[in-house]
């Protein structure tokens, strides 16, 4: 899973060289924290199609708002994809101590199941370095956090494997 | 492509592959090949596919011949291996799993399918959940839901993260230049093609928790990773195929349905939905084809919001509010003052709120100040788990469909009236699985039957919603309604007149404690009316009244009036009890008075039965 992530992330790295991200360029590590939803949809119109008003686009192949599946799935990109729009969740349950993206994201750094308790612990009480300005980006957080579990003897065999 | 045209012609002229022609017929009668196909039986006679995508067939005349398509894909599969991605193989990995083993073709050309197989193993399909993204009271027409599938991998459950599972949708495709009007239009008429999309659930959550304030129920299905893998490998032939798309019947929940019984041959399910499809009744039918283990529920973030404020006191909410908006203050006395547990619940509320207004907006540095800063307080001080009560389960609510017979009397004049609603939910109809304060009304007929046999059309509603979202300290929703269709009003003789309208109110509800709404609404209404000399008159008027949820049902209180142009005025008061017999029968008595400029007030009261039923 680890490899899957960081895999992704240098391909995000170098496709963004040729001018957009896999996925769309809207999609993807590099979003600010609090970066907000994009467009209101308005209700009763988006009902009566079930999709999302306005921006919408169906297919597996032309994705929807942001983010390109096939470019994800070409991208290996299951972790990576996943994380989009998860940041600001996350933000909030790494400031809390639990909740559903931080456990996600324990796994997705490959944490094992019984250091994850300890991962969220860690990664609590070191909240203000890892989410350190307010438009940190979630490559940022990816960064900071392989520094704090560097630093921490239990932790510190899930930042070197790579 | 004309190659292997040509590669068909001749492939599927000739029996084949040691499959006799009465095998291959009986074959394409198999209810899982009309699965696959997407067939119905056609009106006039034979097949046709719910497919409107020529691409998707193999045989020129796929879309109406199950056999010739089953034929030609036969023969497809058996085209030599170099087109690689393209070949039927990798294009139909259903149908040539499912021919492979009902014709024992143990001599098919060996195809390398790169995209596919990374596509599926991306997915790791493993078990599938069915997703009811529910009501939300401020857009009545959400009431009928939306269904999606969420495909979990084999570590989902154990792992708790179905944030990295992918959703299959199915959902109008729409290209984003039509006005609203015809957006609205063409969603219900069929304009619009209906896809398959697969996204990251994440995103689906994020698009109904935040950006809707839709609560989620997921049924966790009964369907072995078998069936859940042969599910997802057809919904790859289904990968940009279009199809008709309808709102009522051809609509996600029917598609489903539909891939759930290639899932496991044998369910009967779409059979059920000849006429209209309404999630929340596609849901029920699931449940009671056994299929579901296990029940999720996600509350929208507007309802943890709320569940989070409801503790505080209104200072103490007011407090909230002012942090919300302003950070400075986390370290003014008033807050400061605070025990800690208390101090965390009232920052936590803060941060919620100050999140929820920033839905919908672009980012704005000051308001993610703001958050940041509510988000390091709350870190050094943490709120506990917030617990949420679930609520009522939606697909426990009644159906969707109303019969209605009722007696009455206007005037002293008896009269029997039979009505039929195709959908959905009024303020008074039996209320568990609904939100108190949301009616929505699609269709609805109904014929009086007066003494001496003298039949009236009563009254033809096309829509008829209502919102009455109510108003807490720390929002402020709007509550609206709008209406249309045909209904007899009060008029210059003694029987009403048929009128055409139209009507809309928009205004403020407040939950006064105990089950009680209170609402008041500023009308505007245009009518069509014979007592009238204009074409069109318009009028303002006011709608106010209270509900009041008790141990019978639901009462509802209302007046209202309206004041035309031309100076007719006209006031309607009314008083309604609704008793909840079982939970598919209310029997119902409502009492009211009509007056008018045109003529004396009358008063009207009438005993109704209401059979929920689909």
């Amino acid at each position: 899973m680890k490899r899957i992530l960081l895999g992704t992330l240098f391909t995000v790295a170098s496709f963004n060289a040729m001018a957009q991200a896999p996925g769309g360029p809207n999609c993807g590590w590099g979003n600010l924290l609090f970066e907000g939803q994009r467009g209101t949809p308005a209700h009763f119109l988006a009902s009566t199609t079930n999709g999302t008003s306005g921006n919408a686009t169906f297919g597996m192949t032309s994705g929807t708002n942001g983010c390109d599946t096939s470019g994800a799935l070409t991208y290996g990109g299951k972790s990576w994809i996943a994380m989009n729009g998860m940041i600001d969740e996350l933000s909030e349950d790494m400031a809390k101590g639990q909740g559903e993206a931080l456990t996600t994201y324990a796994v997705v750094l490959g944490v094992k199941p019984e250091d994850r308790a300890y991962f969220e612990t860690v990664a609590h009480q070191h909240f203000t370095q890892i989410f350190n300005r307010p438009d940190v980006t979630a490559e940022d957080v990816h960064n900071n956090t392989l520094g704090v579990m560097k630093n921490d003897a239990r932790l510190a065999k899930y930042s070197e494997q790579a | 492509m004309f190659k292997r045209l040509a590669w068909l012609a001749l492939l599927a002229c000739a029996p084949l592959y040691g499959a006799d022609d009465a095998t291959l017929s009986q074959l394409a009668r198999a209810p899982y090949w009309l699965a696959l196909g997407h067939y119905t039986p056609s009106k006039v006679h034979g097949w046709r596919s719910y497919v409107d995508d020529a691409s998707f067939f193999l045989a020129a005349d796929g879309a109406h011949h199950p056999e010739r398509e089953l034929r030609a894909t036969l023969a497809a599969l058996y085209a030599p291996p170099e087109q690689a991605g393209q070949h039927a193989q990798c294009r139909y990995p259903a149908r040539a799993r499912w021919l492979e083993a009902q014709l024992h073709l143990t001599d098919l050309p060996h195809v390398q399918c790169d995209e596919f197989t990374q596509w599926y193993k991306a997915i790791a399909p493993y078990s599938t959940v069915l997703v009811f993204p529910a009501a939300y009271l401020n857009s009545p027409s959400s009431m009928f839901g939306h269904t999606l599938l969420r495909i979990d991998q084999a570590e989902t459950r154990t792992d708790g993260t179905a944030l990295l599972s992918y959703a299959i949708n199915f959902g109008a495709y729409v290209q984003g230049s039509d006005n609203s009007v015809l957006y609205a239009w063409k969603g219900l008429a069929g304009g619009y093609p209906g896809l398959f999309s697969l996204v990251p659930y994440q995103q689906k959550l994020s698009e109904y928790r935040n950006l809707e304030n839709r609560d989620l129920w997921e049924y966790h299905l009964n369907l072995t990773p078998a069936e859940t893998a042969r599910m997802v490998e057809h919904v790859w032939e289904l990968r940009q195929v279009r199809f008709d798309y309808y709102f009522f019947d051809e609509n996600c929940s029917y598609r489903l349905l539909e891939l759930l019984q290639i899932a496991r041959p044998g369910l009967q399910l779409t059979e059920q939905f000849p006429l209209t499809a309404i999630p929340t009744d596609t849901v029920k039918a699931v449940q009671a084809a056994g299929l579901v283990d296990r029940t999720d529920y996600r509350p929208s973030r507007e309802r943890e919001l709320l569940a989070r404020a409801a503790p505080l006191s209104t200072a103490e909410q007011r407090l909230a509010e002012r942090l919300a908006g302003d950070t400075t203050q986390l370290h003014a006395s008033a807050v400061q003052a605070l025990p800690a547990d208390r101090r965390a619940l009232v920052e936590d509320t803060a941060y919620r709120l100050e999140r929820y207004h920033a839905t919908g907006q672009e980012r704005d540095p000051l308001r993610a100040q703001r958050s940041f800063e509510l988000l390091r307080a709350m870190n050094v001080n943490p709120p506990p788990p917030l617990q949420l009560e679930r609520p009522d389960r939606p697909e426990d609510g009644h159906p969707s469909r109303t019969w209605s017979a009722g007696v009455g009397s206007r005037d002293g004049r008896a009269f029997g009236e039979y009505g039929l609603r195709m959908a959905y939910h009024d303020l008074a109809d039996n209320a568990y699985g609904f939100p108190l304060g949301a009616q929505i009304e699609i269709l609805g007929l109904k014929l009086r039957q007066y003494e001496g046999n003298r039949w009236q059309l009563q009254r033809l509603d096309l829509a008829n919603i209502r919102s009455l979202t109510p108003r807490s300290t720390l929002l402020t929703p709007l509550s609206w309604q709008v209406g249309g269709g045909l209904e007899r009003v009060p008029g210059r003789h003694a029987e009403p007149t048929l009128a055409t309208h139209l009507n809309g109110g928009a205004g403020s509800s407040w939950a006064l404690g105990g089950g009680t709404l209170a609402y008041a609404l500023g009308t505007a209404r245009i009518e069509h009316n014979n007592d009238f000399a204009a074409f069109a008159s318009p009028a303002v008027g006011f709608d106010t009244g209270l509900l009041w949820r008790n141990r019978l049902g639901n009462l509802t209180a209302e007046a209202k009036g309206d004041y035309f142009a031309n100076g007719e005025v006209r006031r309607r008061l009314a008083l309604g009890q609704q008793w909840e017999l079982s939970p598919n029968l209310g029997l119902r008595l409502t009492a009211a008075r009509d007056f008018s400029h045109l003529g004396q007030a009358r008063n009207e009261v009438m005993l109704e039965a209401r059979w929920y039923h689909y």
